[in-house]
């Protein structure tokens, strides 16, 4: 019998660069042996806007006895399912302001091209030159008929503007392909349900129309009405196949077919943002039980999104806020409520998942399942997009949580490297290659 | 019964002598009868096994009824010759005259037909096309259907500067079409080139129903909004990198117009900017790509417009026309998801527009969602609803679903599907001027009543009156849907839409490529229109003007008589000049509008000096200049007969490599003489050209067609094809067929008997424009392809009477729409009940 070898330890051993390793070896990702199999694994970037207030976001200490301020206070039941990423940097130079590449490269990790957006500073850009880390494991995960689900993937937003700009995107198909988000849940209902519901309509309507004809049948002639007779049998034949599928799936009852209940008249508009959140969050829940897709994105507002919380007291918008320096005292208190709030909707989601029996699997769908929280800067006041915000919940990666890392300014290409490996997918490199020589992060597991 | 024709033989002998003319009646009478019993008596002994007792057919034999509309002597010749199959020759002379005259007169005749099985106005539901059509006419009853006008082009307003302002508008104007380059140059006077916007605003006019692809080219940021202002099909807001083209399908409805804006810019930067050009083109159903032309776009202000984008099944066209009678699942299905795509329309476009409309209303308990769907619904079932449909239709269903857009799919889901809706006849219960109006617009529109003074004359019982309906039917003709119904015919009665995709032979034809293709159809189809919509609208036209429409690529490959009327584009043309908020301007006729007899060229280039105030600008250099825009063509009396000599046609009725005078004759003789063919006996292959070097096609096509039995149908089918020998397989006018001078000789016996002959082209179109034959089969196929009923089930005499008043109107086509449409709104029988 072989003694257990950690990846690390194989890969110290052997001297070989953990990036070079996949590629050299040919070998499965070590140590990621429990991504592959049959497990499902599901990947999910959440993003909220304008960066955080670092002191009272990151954890102090590192390491698995990592404390949580007050920001993140919200995640505290999922402390052991959980992970920070500290030092982690979003390096992409190039056209574009701040806030733009801070959404544009975030999951691309490349340039974006010259274009006419001008922003509040720097060269005007266009969109991204490259496909997103989302999206090309969206692709990988569909080319094989084990991994392949309806949809692949999906994009749900909350409240993003009607427009299509750099900061308003951050999936993208490929480049200059910005994939626009979903924001309406009703919009993301249909095309989850869509089918489904207008058959369950139909059904639950052709009873009223049957009645009908035979009124209409006195204002035709005779000669006429077999034409009316025909239409109405076959409508009636049309009816009971309907109500027989209904009650065939009713009688499943599982949750991959049941149809989730939707509030209703919702309309999109910036007071009704934490409803709207829910609703998504919901959907996105139910769809994964369905299992119509294992990627997601879930774009709270835009880069530079300026939402006014007044549900929390605060009548400034969110983007505003950010700028004023930390001396002013309300203004950096309210950030914290706000990005406090943002954290709370990734903990309902995680909360979500975690009492979500996995679907024909093991443990709950959290365990198969990976959030990653994020942001297009590492601060709003500061432009920084030096340690951006990554906050990991869930089992779906196969990493080792419960810990509080430091990268110390890694390239954020890494850590997109490490999301491709840990899904079974390895590159030797993703988005600009400058960043990519040093392969995925390690430690993570 | 029996009888002895002597004695009656006798009588009349007798009698003659008295009083002479009734007894000659009574004594032709009786021979006739006689001939008539003898006649049944063989066909029952020799026909019937094939034919059937009644001719019905259906056997093994022969499966096609016998009914048709060869005269009787062809009859008697036919049957002399080739009957019965299995012994030609044995039923001669008096025998064969016996058999004609039974047959004829028992069931083969049209008159024996409409006897036996008399016509009647049936049941149907709406066909594919009028589905479509109701539907957008649903959406725009809340804005109202687009006024016609003749004016094409775009609004343009040009500013300097990124964004709209005021004190920054520098030129307004009508651009014939969008494509610019401006390079690195101002677009106009006063407009700085380092920022600018053009805000572009039109309507696109669908003239066939089918996928367009819209492909927008352009270097700078630009977003365009189409079907309606604010449902956006392209978002280009970001120009990024080298992302310069933008393509989008969509379907689109013969007859609507389809409103757009673009909203170009070229914004400041810091770095290096890419030169400014923009171009608006489509693909149509069928077409190559070219600019959206100055004849398709509208530049009035357009009313937001519904497309249905689903894709229906095929309508029944068993009787040679598209009827709503197949009941299937299919079409069900079909009519369950169009109702769930009006819906979402209604749901996202109509209804927040209509609370907002409807604010100060009372919404307790939901009342203006109830109103709203109310006012749809009772367009929908063209009559207004009782408290039992209120109860079913509306009430029921938004009390079942508490979202407002569910309610509203529940709501249009049932009704949409609704026989109130699905059949526009069955109507019996509503006023006279309710159903009248229903099949005036059904008749020119393929669509409801939707407009709103229209439903306030009906409810006020305004339209009973057969002129009333006359009056408006004549200002409906001019309705972009009724323009779009008749184009639709025309390209029915020429058949047109069946031809496969036109490829000739490269070696023989060298050049004749898709693009010449592409322009024969564009040329062809606006000189249909040209002529229809003229102030005369003279049918005759169709077969004697000397005159086309023409590109520079058609003049290069057809020569001389395809040469533009006016050599020259003009650069700049100045047009009207006021601002576009006061009046649109009016631009010089286009090639959709100029008069039958003296057409006139488009106006490619009309940019316009813009009068604003206190500037002075100058007209614009664009690079318009080269557009491939069809130009009226020079006359030539010798080789040019309308659509007779259009070698779209000539070229489609032919093969490859060679004439094909059977194609033509048989187009000749079905649709525009409206005679009646039976298929041949067994498919034929053509005798190649190769293995008869010496014959001519007239020659080859004469020996494989001379056995008796093919001669029944091709003594009437080459005689009128070999007039058109002139015409070679593109359509090139020829006098010599190789080293042979060609014969373009030809003949046809008409529906009366008389035979007619003719030398050439020339003499065939003096024949048709006169031909009684032309002029009903023509009368027939407009009733057929607008009312979708049998001409006879509004009177025996229907036909003969539209068909005189036709040739009293100087063939106006227009009033012939009219005329039918007034009948088809006031004679059908179920109005007495």
């Amino acid at each position: 019998m072989h003694p257990t070898v950690s990846r690390r330890d194989f890969l110290l051993k052997t001297g070989i660069s953990a990036a070079a390793a996949n590629f050299m070896l040919s070998l499965p990702s070590l140590g990621w042996a429990s991504a592959s199999g049959d497990r499902k694994q599901r990947l999910v970037f959440i993003f909220s806007p304008n960066g955080v207030i670092p002191d009272h976001f990151w954890p102090e200490k590192t390491g698995t006895e990592f404390d949580l301020k007050r920001i993140l206070a919200p995640l505290s039941d999922f402390q052991s399912q959980m992970m920070t990423l500290h030092g982690v940097c979003n390096r992409i130079k190039g056209d574009g302001d701040g806030h733009m590449r801070g959404i544009g490269c975030l999951l691309t990790g490349i340039e974006l091209f010259p274009g006419d957006v001008q922003g509040g500073s720097d060269t005007p850009a266009g969109w991204s030159m490259g496909i997103s880390v989302d999206q090309h494991l969206k692709n990988k995960l569909q080319s094989n008929p084990n991994t392949q689900t309806r949809f692949g993937s999906l994009e749900f937003g909350v409240m993003v503007p009607d427009r299509a700009d750099t900061w308003t995107r951050m999936s993208y198909a490929g480049p200059n392909q910005p994939v626009a988000p979903i924001d309406n849940p009703y919009q993301m209902f249909d095309k989850l349900y869509g089918q489904t519901k207008n058959r369950m309509m139909l059904a639950s309507v052709l009873d009223d129309l049957t009645e009908d004809f035979h009124k209409v049948e006195q204002m035709i002639s005779v000669e006429d009405r077999r034409m009316l007779h025909d239409h109405v049998s076959m409508v009636r034949e049309i009816e009971k196949e309907l109500q027989a599928e209904m009650e065939l799936q009713s009688r499943k009852g599982d949750v991959g077919h049941a149809i989730p209940k939707l509030a209703p008249n919702v309309e999109e508009q910036n007071d009704n943002i934490p409803q709207i959140t829910r609703m998504q969050m919901d959907l996105m829940v139910n769809s994964f039980a369905a299992d119509f897709a294992r990627i997601a994105s879930f774009q709270i507002t835009n880069s530079v999104g300026s939402p006014k919380m007044k549900w929390l007291g605060i009548d400034e918008g969110h983007h505003q806020l950010s700028h004023e320096p930390d001396t002013n005292e309300p203004a950096y208190e309210k950030l914290i409520k706000i990005n406090t709030w943002y954290c709370e909707q990734v903990a309902y989601l995680a909360k979500r998942l975690a009492e979500t029996p996995e679907p024909g699997g093991d443990g709950s769908m959290l365990d198969n399942t990976t959030l990653v929280w994020t942001n297009e800067l590492g601060k709003g006041n500061s432009h920084t997009r030096d340690n951006i915000p990554f906050v990991l919940v869930g089992g779906g990666l196969g990493f080792k949580m419960g810990q509080a890392l430091d990268f110390k300014k890694v390239p954020h290409n890494r850590l997109l490297l490490s999301f491709c490996e840990a899904m079974g997918h390895p590159e030797k490199s993703f988005g600009n290659p400058d960043f990519c020589s040093d392969g995925p992060l390690t430690g993570l597991v | 019964m029996s009888f002895n024709p002597s004695v009656h033989f006798k009588s009349f002998l007798i009698l003659i002598s008295v009083v002479a003319a009734p007894q000659i009646a009574t004594a032709d009478v009786s021979v006739h009868e006689e001939r008539l019993a003898k006649g049944a008596a063989i066909y029952r002994a020799k026909c019937a096994s094939c034919h059937g007792e009644k001719g019905e057919g259906g056997t093994k034999q022969y499966s096609e009824p016998l009914a048709g509309d060869a005269s009787r002597t062809e009859l008697v010749q036919l049957i002399s010759d080739t009957m019965p199959e299995e012994d030609p020759g044995t039923c001669v002379g008096e025998d064969a005259e016996a058999v004609a005259a039974f047959v004829f007169e028992h069931f083969y005749s049209a008159a024996a037909q409409i006897r036996n099985r008399p016509p009647r106005v049936g049941l149907a539901r709406l066909t594919g096309p009028q589905l479509r059509q109701s539907l957008a006419d649903l959406y725009s009853h809340f804005r109202g259907t687009p006024q016609v006008t003749e004016k094409r082009g775009v609004k343009a307003i040009y500013f300097d500067g990124p964004s709209w302002k005021n004190e920054k508008k520098k030129i307004e104007r009508v651009d014939p079409v969008i494509q610019f380059d401006f390079g690195h140059n101002s677009p106009g006077d006063g407009i700085d080139p380092k920022a600018f916007y053009i805000y572009w605003e039109g309507g696109v006019l669908a003239n066939v129903t089918g996928r367009y692809e819209i492909i927008v080219r352009s270097t700078c940021s630009f977003v365009m909004d189409f079907g309606k202002i604010g449902r956006e099909l392209i978002n280009n807001h970001v120009q990024s990198g080298d992302k310069t083209e933008f393509r989008r399908t969509v379907t689109l409805t013969t007859g609507r117009v389809y409103p757009f804006k673009i909203d170009f810019i070229q914004r400041e930067r810091k770095t290096e900017k890419p030169p400014a050009s923009i171009s608006l083109s489509w693909i149509p159903p069928g077409g190559t790509e070219q600019l959206i032309p100055k004849r398709n776009l509208i530049s009035d202000v357009a009313t937001p417009t519904f497309s249905l984008e689903l894709e229906l099944p095929p309508d029944d066209r068993s009787y040679g026309f598209e009827r709503g009678v197949a009941i299937n699942r299919q079409w069900d299905e079909s009519t369950t998801a169009a109702s769930i795509e009006f819906a979402q329309a209604a749901s996202d476009e109509l209804w927040p527009e209509y609370r907002k409309k409807h604010k100060q209303d009372s919404n307790e308990n939901r009342g203006q969602l109830r109103a709203f769907l109310t006012e749809i619904v009772e367009i929908a079932f063209r009559a207004p609803l009782d408290e039992e449909l209120k109860q079913r239709y509306i009430d029921h269903q938004v009390d079942t679903a508490d979202d407002d857009a569910e309610a509203i799919q529940r709501s249009l889901l049932v009704s949409l599907k609704s026989p109130r809706f699905l059949y526009p006849l069955a109507d019996q219960n509503q006023s006279l001027s309710t159903r009248q109006l229903n099949r005036l617009t059904l008749t020119l529109f393929d669509s409801l009543p939707t407009d709103d003074w229209l439903i306030k004359k009906i409810r006020k019982n305004e339209l009973e009156q057969v002129d009333t309906i006359r009056s408006m039917a004549r200002e409906f003709v001019k309705d972009f849907r009724t323009r779009a119904k008749l184009h639709d015919m025309l390209l029915e009665w020429l058949n047109v839409k069946r031809f496969d995709e036109i490829i000739k032979d490269e070696n023989l034809f060298a050049g004749f490529d898709r693009l010449i293709v592409c322009d024969l159809r564009d040329s062809f189809e606006v000189f249909l229109n040209t002529v229809v919509e003229s102030e005369t609208s003279d049918y005759r036209q169709l077969f004697l003007a000397d005159w086309t429409f023409t590109t520079d690529r058609l003049a290069k490959f057809y020569g001389d008589s395809w040469q533009p009327l006016e050599k020259e584009l003009p650069k700049t043309e100045p047009i009207a000049t006021e601002p576009i908020e006061v009046e649109p301007v009016s631009t010089a006729p286009t090639a959709t509008a100029p008069t039958a007899t003296a057409p006139t060229a488009t106006a490619p280039v009309t940019t316009e000096p813009p009068k604003a105030k206190s500037v002075e600008k100058k007209p614009l250099e664009t690079a318009n200049t080269s557009l491939p825009e069809l130009r009226r063509s020079v006359s030539d009396s010798q080789l040019r007969f309308g659509v007779l000599s259009h070698p779209y046609l000539m070229s489609g009725l032919s093969y490859h490599d060679a004439t094909s005078p059977i194609h033509r004759g048989v187009f000749l003789i079905r649709y525009i003489l409206g005679r009646t063919l039976r298929p041949p006996n067994e498919a034929f292959t053509p005798l190649s050209p190769d293995l008869h070097p010496d014959l001519t096609t007239r020659e080859r096509v004469s020996l494989q067609t001379s056995p008796d039995h093919c001669q029944v149908c091709h003594t009437k089918i080459n005689g009128l094809g070999f007039a058109l020998e002139n015409f070679d397989a593109v359509g090139k006018f020829r006098d010599q067929e190789r080293t042979k001078t060609l014969d373009s000789t030809g003949k046809y016996v008409d529906r009366n008997g008389a035979e007619f002959s003719f030398s050439g082209p020339r003499e065939l179109a003096d024949y048709i424009v006169s031909s009684e034959d032309a002029h009903r089969a023509f009368v027939t196929r407009a009733f057929q392809h607008f009312v979708k009923q049998p001409a006879a089930a509004f009177g025996t005499g229907t036909l003969d009477e539209l068909t005189d008043k036709f040739r009293k109107n100087n063939f106006n086509i227009n009033e012939l729409i009219v005329e039918i449409a007034v009948i088809a709104a006031t004679r059908d029988p179920s109005l007495s009940k």
